[in-house]
């Protein structure tokens, strides 16, 4: 059904879904869904609105299990370890892959305490001095440190929504993830707040895996060297981003990249 | 006639200008559909309504006031009235007398000498009741013809509807403040009254409270009227042992209602929650007689406190904080459920746990809800009197044992009011005292409060 090129030759996957199928209620939103993510590479998750690309984004961090109605069935890993079973806890499943929203959602705190959040909770930092370089190293990466570093204890919620984005970004990589999954990132942002977020995943890319989910095909196109394109809850198609950009083997693929639906 | 059959007539007629306009502006529409009506027929309606029922009501406010001294000064004037009696409360009452018969409310009078006056009564009644209609339907008249005039095409009646709208609603809001204007100042005249007569100093400072009301009005001894007992019982009952019991409680059913429970099961434990704040206090207050108070002095007595009593501060207070458990949870519970989802799962995509997000993220910005809910709480413990009453005493006690009996200010306040009293005798004068005491008191704890909000809450907007 899903059509996996075969000239991707991936080093190993960092995360790998087999026959992953999401239910709402009774209605199936995901329908036996299967990936490997790797590890090196900016993947990016493509398709028409409702397609379920959000929705299975939610399944590699069980975000899904915040939805009383929603259920997953079929098997997760990371780093071959299943993460629906006893032995991985939510708790440290989330701190090893970590997620950034659609919309900008940082905690109505200090700029300080938005990224010292998840250090603290997870007991990364001893001392202050410990938890300042945090900081300091998350909010540089995000390329945010030279804008922020002096209004440090200033509500996150008074920067600009590009900004914020940025903040929500930081605060995910503070807990140093191995996976960063990004759920339309730059969806609520201006161009050239959007360009700051596309070039901050390039940067990040290599360092974490990421995972992007994303409406706009040239935004895929320009992070992204993995493609899987999503349709009615199953993937049509996975392969090499160029690929699947200039070279589709589904028609459906190709009427979507060439804007014929969707 | 009765103002409220005036006010019947005026909607009558109301409705027949509302008519009127209405067809009036339908009928210059019709006539040029290609010109684009500044109004809806409807509005023009309105505004001639607006005129005939407004000055109707006005009027017949003020001759509601004026109509029965017209009526009794035309009885004066008749001759019946030459024998009556020059003293003024019995000449009051013979009018009152002759009056009631006019009108049909009584059988026949009980002083002879108001008979005469029967027949003058009835007559100036139907007199000025003629006038009043007539006067009415002037008025209305006056007004709707003036209004139904100005109906033309290019007239804006919309913004002369919507303005009256806008002033009706200033008006309905200006009644609740201006009494509560009112309130304070009478508070402050009586008060001002009682110091007079006792300095505040011995008021606000003393430390005996026992006012008597038969020692003399114009030299009162200060000494009976120290409020201190009052306050601290008010304080501990209310604001301390209440808080001690509502605060955790309401907090954390609010909590588990919002981020552990069923969706079903929240569904039927949230009301049945607010139920309790419906309960009448006095339901609380036999509870608290009957089986709290003494199952807390039968406890004492088991671990060997002897003397203590039946009613006790601690009976009243757990009782009052069960009874505003609602108070809390229920603003704690909406302010919690109303911060963004967002919030709650950038909490747990940190990997952070459902405690942590309640006590990190969900708690803080819920914060001002939640102080405001406690801070209703307080004010609400601190007015009531019926569980204290019942429960705790009505003598005044300084003391720090919860087992010992205490009042409060507002059972103290119902005790000097009720019963004969003389309105010019300091121990009457003393509620009011108290009552603006309370007043103040409440009034910093909210400024306070509003204070703390500001500093601390985490806006998430």
């Amino acid at each position: 059904m899903t059509v996996i090129h075969d000239n991707m030759e991936d080093t190993g996957a960092k995360m790998k879904a087999r026959d992953v199928s999401v239910y709402y209620g009774d209605k199936k939103a995901i329908d036996d869904v299967s990936i490997d993510i790797s590890p090196d590479y900016v993947t990016a998750f493509i398709g028409p609105s409702g397609c379920g690309k959000s929705t299975f984004l939610r399944c590699f961090n069980r975000m899904n299990d915040t939805i009383p109605s929603a259920k997953v069935t079929g098997l997760i890993e990371l780093d071959g370890d299943d993460i629906h079973s006893n032995a991985m806890d939510v708790v440290q499943l989330r701190a090893r892959v970590g997620m950034v929203f659609q919309k900008p959602n940082p905690f109505p705190k200090s700029i300080y305490d938005n990224i010292a959040y998840g250090p603290k909770i997870h007991g990364l930092a001893e001392k202050k001095p410990d938890l300042d370089a945090i900081v300091e190293k998350s909010l540089t990466r995000a390329g945010l440190w030279d804008e922020v570093k002096d209004r440090l204890d200033d509500s996150g919620t008074a920067l600009s929504g590009g900004q914020q984005q940025r903040l929500c970004i930081a605060r995910a990589i503070a807990v140093d993830p191995e996976v960063i999954l990004m759920d339309e990132p730059a969806s609520a942002l201006d161009p050239i707040a959007t360009a700051k977020i596309e070039e901050l995943i390039d940067e990040l890319s290599g360092r974490y895996a990421i995972v992007i989910v994303t409406h706009s095909m040239q935004q895929a196109a320009r992070v992204s060297q993995r493609t899987a394109f999503f349709h009615l809850g199953q993937i049509v198609e996975y392969g090499r981003t160029s690929d699947i950009f200039t070279n589709p083997i589904e028609d459906r693929t190709k009427d979507y990249i060439t804007g014929r639906y969707g | 006639m009765s103002p409220i059959t005036l006010i019947l007539i005026a909607i009558g007629l109301g409705l027949a200008g509302w008519l009127a306009g209405r067809a009036k502006a339908w009928s210059f529409q019709k006539g040029s559909p290609d010109v684009r009506p500044v109004a809806r027929p409807t509005y023009h309606a309105w505004y001639v309504a607006i005129w005939i029922v407004i000055p109707v009501l006005a009027f017949v406010t003020l001759w509601s006031f004026i109509a029965p001294q017209l009526v009794v000064q035309s009885v004066l004037a008749s001759p019946g009235a030459q024998n009556l009696p020059a003293f003024g409360f019995e000449r009051d009452s013979w009018l009152a007398e002759a009056r009631a018969v006019a009108l049909g409310n009584a059988p026949g009078v009980f002083n002879a000498g108001a008979e005469p006056l029967i027949e003058p009564f009835r007559e100036a009644i139907g007199r000025y009741n003629l006038i009043g209609v007539i006067l009415t339907v002037l008025i209305a008249f006056a007004g709707g013809t003036f209004a139904f005039l100005r109906v033309r095409p290019d007239f804006k009646a919309r913004t002369r509807v919507e303005r009256t709208v806008m002033i009706v609603l200033l008006l309905a809001s200006l009644v609740a403040i201006l009494t509560t204007f009112g309130i304070f100042a009478s508070l402050v005249f009586e008060t001002y009254r009682f110091f007079s007569l006792v300095s505040p100093v011995d008021f606000f400072f003393g430390t005996f409270w026992g006012p008597d009301p038969m020692s003399s009005a114009d030299n009162p001894d200060a000494s009976r009227y120290g409020a201190i007992p009052l306050f601290w019982g008010t304080l501990f009952i209310g604001a301390i042992i209440a808080m001690i019991v509502a605060i955790p409680l309401g907090l954390m059913s609010a909590i588990y209602l919002t981020q552990y429970a069923d969706p079903k099961l929240r569904q039927w434990v949230k009301p049945a929650l607010e139920i309790l704040a419906g309960v009448p206090t006095v339901v609380y207050g036999y509870f608290a007689a009957l089986t709290v108070a003494p199952a807390i002095r039968d406890a004492a007595v088991a671990i060997g406190i002897s003397g203590a009593s039946t009613e006790s501060a601690l009976a009243a207070g757990v009782v009052m904080g069960v009874m505003i458990i609602p108070f809390v949870s229920s603003m704690a519970d909406d302010s919690i459920a109303a911060v963004p989802a967002a919030m709650r799962d950038g909490s747990y995509a940190m990997g952070a746990t459902k405690s942590e997000t309640i006590k990190k993220v969900l708690f803080p910005a819920a914060l001002p809800g939640i102080v405001a809910g406690i801070m209703l709480a307080v004010s609400r413990a601190i007015g009531e009197t019926m569980i204290v009453v019942m429960a705790a005493s009505t003598a005044a006690n300084l003391s720090a044992n919860p087992l010992d009996r205490m009042t409060t200010v507002t059972v103290q306040i119902v005790k000097l009011l009720t019963g004969e009293q003389s309105t010019d005798h300091p121990t009457y004068l003393s509620a009011f005292a108290l009552g603006f005491a309370l007043f103040l008191v409440t009034l910093v704890l909210n400024v306070i409060a509003l204070r703390v909000v500001k500093r601390f809450r985490e806006a998430y907007e």
